[in-house]
């Protein structure tokens, strides 16, 4: 059996993102600074090193990212960021969605719980939600082709745990979790957000100041 | 007197217990419709200060000190009064003093024993105001301001409860301890309260209070957060819907990538079977074992599906024709395998006389070497013997051929 070190090095080199929803004792692990130092010492020979999502001592959530950077390794970095910003759309009307399902004030975040069923109803009554999930579906991304609610709410669900925003701590149970992938998204349009310059914030604001008036 | 007065307030007591539904209907909904009491048990609720009328016309509400006392009493979250004017509980702590320490130098113990009493009252209520208020503060924390349901709310919620805060201390920096240590002057009793006991509750709560203000702060930092977040998301929709066409630059092509696009390949792939490594050994062969029984039950399935309509009948009579040419081929091999040395077919056709032409013959012979079975014929190795045509090439006339033993 593989030690506490050698399930995380496997988790980071398979390129999981380590939070505590996905595993708590990995992310401890991770938690300590000397842990930490022992993993990117041993990872420094393939050229990667621990990464993590935000900075200091708050980062909750670890991933794998390279030392130095080559051609090789900026190929595939790029490759990555336009994948990720091709899923954003998609991504993003999903976590709205779900928010706006739930009334509720959050936005899915790391460790929050989603009961598939729950939503699938009150999706299922809303004529504005079924029309909104089923663009969300045919995205590319998650790619259903079914017409109803039902085939389309599960294959969202089976792409975002594929795809590691979500995860499904019990196979009998359809209730899922939200990983910390989720905060590496809002990372990621933060980001684009502050160097596009977009300002979404203000304009989110002014829109829904809008919509009062 | 006390007699009187405590006579009237049980009559007051009882008053509540006797009303207890109206009064908890009013508590509940803010305030009590006029036709829902008997005229004579409002007047009455009125008039003994438990019900007002706030203006003419207006529904009854329950009077403020009787909603201070049940949300007291039940712990209610709504309850957000806070209770930070030091300044006068200062003056009334000096003015007491001031009446005791005159009665005492009148040697009018008595008096001084009933304004001691009452000063007592009024610290302990004071320590306990305190304490009472952060408590109040403690479980708006705790439960993160659920009683207002959107976020906005919750952060006017929090800004509200850090303003009291801030009141709070600068209430408590009010307290000079040595204009206190002055007014006591050199009487024990006073020196034991307004000095030791007020520093220590005032230090407690001012401890508190700092904490509590840590925690607000924090949770002030979350609410904006997550009101970030959602903001974010709404904005990125709307852009998309704004400027369908849009997008993201390249920004992990950077001379410097940002430690959150500096996203690693996954790289580790599954490792391959050791069959050297003894350990594995048995579960090696477990595997081996499954590999085994698959083919089997893929033949059973297999000869299940091919399986033809089955009629029973008399058997059909069949006899197998003795061919003398094929016994002679035999013959033949088992001469080559006897002699062990090459013989060729046409030299064996002679010495044995067999009457079949010699072309048949070369026919029979190259027939029964490939009609053998595979472990059997590559024992055999058949040569042809001939030559080239003379004028077209890449045609070979065979002549004869020799069978011998490989």
């Amino acid at each position: 059996m593989l030690s506490m070190k050698g399930q995380v090095i496997e988790h980071l080199l398979k390129g999981d993102f380590i939070c505590r929803t996905t595993d708590e004792d990995g992310w401890r692990f991770l938690k300590n600074p000397a842990n930490r130092e022992q993993l990117d010492d041993y990872l420094s020979t393939l050229n990667r090193k621990v990464a993590t999502v935000g900075s200091g001592a708050d980062s909750d959530v670890f991933f794998c990212g390279y030392c130095q950077l080559g051609e090789e390794q900026r190929k595939v970095i790029s490759q990555q960021f336009r994948d990720i910003c091709n899923g954003l759309t998609p991504l993003v009307a999903w976590l709205v969605l779900v928010q706006e399902t739930g009334a509720q004030d959050a936005p899915l975040t790391e460790g929050s719980a989603l009961r598939l069923n729950e939503l699938q109803s009150i999706v299922e009554d809303t004529p504005a939600f079924r029309e909104q999930l089923m663009r969300i579906s045919h995205y590319r991304l998650f790619g259903s082709t079914s017409a109803n609610v039902d085939g389309q709410i599960k294959q969202v669900f089976k792409r975002l745990c594929e795809l590691g925003y979500l995860i499904r701590p019990n196979q009998d149970k359809q209730i899922y979790l939200g990983t910390g992938k989720l905060d590496y998204l809002y990372e990621v349009i933060r980001f684009i957000d502050e160097t596009e310059g977009l300002a979404l914030e203000e304009r989110a604001d002014i829109a829904s100041q809008g919509s009062l008036l | 007197m006390s007699g009187n007065l405590h006579q009237a307030g049980l009559r007051f007591l009882r008053q509540l217990g006797r009303h207890a539904e109206p009064i908890m209907d009013a508590y509940l909904s803010g305030s009590l419709a006029d036709q829902a009491l008997e005229p004579a048990v409002q007047e009455r609720l009125v008039k003994d200060g438990i019900l007002y009328r706030p203006e003419h016309g207006a529904d009854l509400h329950l009077r403020r000190v009787v909603r201070a006392l049940l949300e007291d009493a039940l712990r209610d979250d709504r309850n957000r009064q806070i209770n930070a004017n030091t300044g006068s509980a200062l003056v009334t702590f000096k003015t007491l003093a001031g009446h005791y320490k005159e009665a005492r130098h009148q040697s009018d113990y008595a008096a001084a024993d009933a304004y001691l009493a009452d000063l007592k009252e009024h610290v302990y209520a004071f320590g306990e105001t305190l304490s009472h208020s952060i408590r109040v503060l403690w479980s708006r924390i705790n439960n993160e301001f659920g009683y207002v349901g959107t976020l906005n709310a919750k952060i006017r919620e929090n800004e509200l409860a850090q303003s009291q805060v801030s009141e709070l201390l600068a209430g408590l920096e009010m307290i000079s301890f040595e204009a206190l240590a002055d007014t006591a002057g050199d009487l024990r009793e006073l020196r034991h309260l307004l000095v030791t006991n007020l520093q220590r509750s005032v230090s407690a709560c001012s401890q508190e209070l700092s904490i509590v203000q840590g925690r607000l702060l924090q949770l002030l930092g979350r609410f904006r957060q997550i009101r970030g977040r959602t903001r974010l998301l709404k904005g990125w929709l709307l852009h998309m819907d704004q400027q369908p066409d849009y997008q993201v630059g390249n920004h992990a092509g950077h001379q410097n990538v940002l430690q959150l696009f500096n996203l690693a390949a996954p790289s580790l792939a599954p490792a391959a079977a050791d069959i050297h490594n003894a350990l594995h050994e048995p579960e090696l062969l477990a595997l081996i074992m499954q590999l085994r029984s698959l083919p089997a039950q893929e033949h059973l399935t297999a000869a299940a599906g091919a399986a033809t309509e089955f009629v029973l009948g008399a058997v059909d009579d069949f006899e197998i024709e003795r061919n003398p040419a094929r016994e002679a081929v035999s013959a033949y091999f088992c001469q080559v395998i006897e002699s062990g040395q090459a013989v060729s077919a046409l030299d064996y056709r002679e010495q044995e006389q067999l009457p079949w032409d010699a072309e048949n013959w070369l026919y029979q012979v190259i027939g029964g070497y490939d009609g053998l079975p595979d472990e059997q014929k590559r024992h055999f190795e058949l040569d042809t013997i001939g030559e080239a045509h003379p004028l077209f090439s890449g045609n070979f006339i065979v002549r004869d051929v020799a069978l011998w033993l490989a």
